[in-house]
């Protein structure tokens, strides 16, 4: 019994083995391999064609020294902060009104979902036509008695119009998210809370947003790894521009590589890695402080 | 102060439909511009609906651009992107869920670490490694199917979400099938795979929109106009052609279309799917 046993259990690890294979090798050499590439060409001058030659930290210091990057850090912090601060905001007021007892809500839903749905490339595209100076936006905005504007060839209105683009397409999936965790909210606990004589605010307040602490974490970290790699919407609306108004760490990485310059472009890689990492740490601490 | 219930209702309405309104105006305007000759498309006041009512656009969009190249092409490397990573990511999760072998935890944690490592890192290795391969095989690497699936084939969110999904099949199931000499083959092909399906349709669903809309890699990785899929062809349509509203748009709606009518159909899967992992249990 016992023999058979282990032989059942040595069967089971050489098949565990083969079933984590492909992911374990595609792990190593998609990811692991170019990454440690990658660190090294941050301390080299390359160009893709000629060997790296060993450059030390001079990539990183020309990084802090460089105006277009510090312009593309500070332009990825304020589209972070901007789009955190609206997007999931707005996501759950409506998931809130949503959360009534209110006819077609599946339709709303769906229709709040639907950009989303849609490429960046597309609702990018879209955007870019509704932000012309004859666009849709002026044209209602007129009806206001409001001047015309040019919003993305206007250095000072450009990144937050890419903000309320991006911010307009990830307001369904907020939205859908919060809905679903305020269902997941057992009535009772609404009940108990009336009983002891809590108004809308104090039900709000202490059974509410309790309740939906874990989402708004989760909708927090997905959202910010995903803002600082802000690339697509800037690649088609904008292209960093105007006078780098527009310019983020992903479009300057993406810029530098374009240039050959794939040293600098590793370090700002790497660059954007630690951030991120120094956030999810973070992040990570604050939720196993509140568990 | 308290409204009254009609008004409250009233408002509550309002703003629900309002908000819809928000997020369906920029289509219906894309949609409408599709079909408008260039000098209405700015007209004042606006014209909501086309008139005249042209087909040029769609016309002068198939002849700057492959368009069925480009449909083709996402098909195929979305597809592919798909497959592997229900069948791979399923088989992975399901070994890290279920089997006892030595280094198990080991091998999950520093997969799972790897999540937090941005793409951007190892984009440009993994551009050279591509340019590489394909001067030694020429269909593999970069401007190859190949090129363009290979890096996200497995997802290791992917692996992270079947597996807390099959922890959820009870070990005794297995245990007693095994007690009935089935092969860990057989287990895996009958009690599994069965039981896995909603959790393999949602990973299905997380990797078709990832794959579908991917922009970044597939810029990179491709060089030849044959080789692009539908969001690079058309961002380099808009890049290209800043006047022509109307054929961008025209574009637009076709690379849009194909995913939004696979989600009116399966709306509620997607809506489950995208936000599974969000809410406590997944399913």
């Amino acid at each position: 019994m016992r023999r058979r046993a282990t032989v059942a259990g040595r069967r089971q690890g050489a098949i565990g083995y083969v079933l984590i294979a492909p992911a374990v090798l595609a792990t190593v050499v998609f990811l692991l391999i170019p990454m440690v590439v990658s660190a090294y060409w941050s301390f080299t001058d390359f160009d893709g064609l000629r060997p790296p030659v060993w450059v030390g930290l001079d990539n990183y210091a020309d990084l802090l020294a460089s105006s277009r990057f510090m312009r593309s850090l500070q332009n990825t912090v304020v589209f972070v902060i901007l789009g955190m601060g609206i997007g999931p905001t707005l996501g759950l007021a409506s998931a809130l009104l949503l959360n009534n007892r209110v006819r077609f809500r599946a339709l709303l839903r769906a229709a709040y979902f639907l950009p989303t749905m849609t490429s960046l490339v597309v609702v990018a595209t879209i955007w870019k036509m509704l932000y012309q100076e004859q666009g849709l936006l002026n044209t209602l905005l007129g009806f206001f008695g409001l001047p015309a504007h040019a919003w993305l060839a206007d250095p000072t209105t450009a990144l937050p119009a890419v903000v309320a683009t991006s911010v307009w397409q990830g307001f369904g999936f907020e939205t859908v998210v919060f809905l679903a965790a305020l269902q997941a909210i057992p009535r009772e606990y609404y009940d108990a809370a009336r009983v002891d004589g809590a108004g809308a605010w104090a039900q709000f307040r202490y059974v509410t947003l309790p309740g939906l602490r874990p989402t708004i974490l989760f909708i927090y970290v997905i959202g910010i790894i995903g803002s600082f790699q802000v690339f697509d919407q800037i690649f088609v609306m904008t292209q960093g521009g105007p006078i780098q108004a527009t310019r983020t760490l992903v479009f300057h990485l993406y810029d530098r590589f374009n240039s050959l310059d794939l040293g600098t472009a590793s370090a700002v890689a790497y660059v954007l890695l630690v951030i991120l990492a120094v956030l999810s740490y973070i992040q990570f601490r604050l939720f196993e402080a509140r568990e | 102060m308290k409204l009254p219930r009609l008004a409250r209702r009233t408002l509550l309405y309002v703003a629900l439909f309002g908000t819809a309104l928000v997020m369906l105006a920029p289509f219906y305007w894309t949609v409408s511009t599709s079909f408008k000759p260039s000098g209405d498309v700015f007209a004042s006041p606006p014209k909501w609906i086309p008139d005249p009512l042209i087909l040029d656009n769609y016309r002068d969009v198939f002849t700057l651009l492959p368009f069925p190249r480009y449909f083709l092409n996402s098909v195929v490397v979305t597809g592919s992107v798909v497959l592997f990573n229900v069948v791979f990511g399923t088989a992975a999760a399901y070994a890290f869920a279920k089997l006892r072998f030595r280094g198990r935890d080991l091998v999950f944690g520093l997969l799972l670490l790897t999540l937090m490592v941005p793409f951007q890192v190892n984009l440009i290795p993994l551009y050279k490694i591509m340019v590489e391969l394909h001067r030694a095989v020429p269909f593999l690497g970069a401007d190859t199917y190949f090129g363009l699936v290979a890096p996200s084939a497995i997802s290791v969110f992917g692996i992270f979400l079947m597996r807390q999904f099959l922890r959820s099949i009870p070990d005794e199931l297995l245990e007693s099938a095994r007690v009935d000499g089935a092969s860990e083959w057989r287990i895996l092909r009958s009690i599994v795979f069965p039981l896995a399906t909603p959790g393999m349709a949602t990973l299905a669903i997380f990797s078709f929109v990832g794959a579908w809309n991917d922009f970044l890699w597939p810029l990179i990785v491709t060089s030849s106009d044959s080789m692009r899929t539908l969001p690079v062809g058309l961002a380099l349509l808009a890049r290209r052609n800043t006047v022509n509203w109307g054929d961008t748009m025209a574009g637009t709606v076709l690379v849009a279309l194909p995913m939004i009518l696979v989600f009116l159909v399966l709306q509620r899967r997607f809506i489950e799917g995208l936000t599974a992992g969000a809410v406590k249990d997944v399913e």
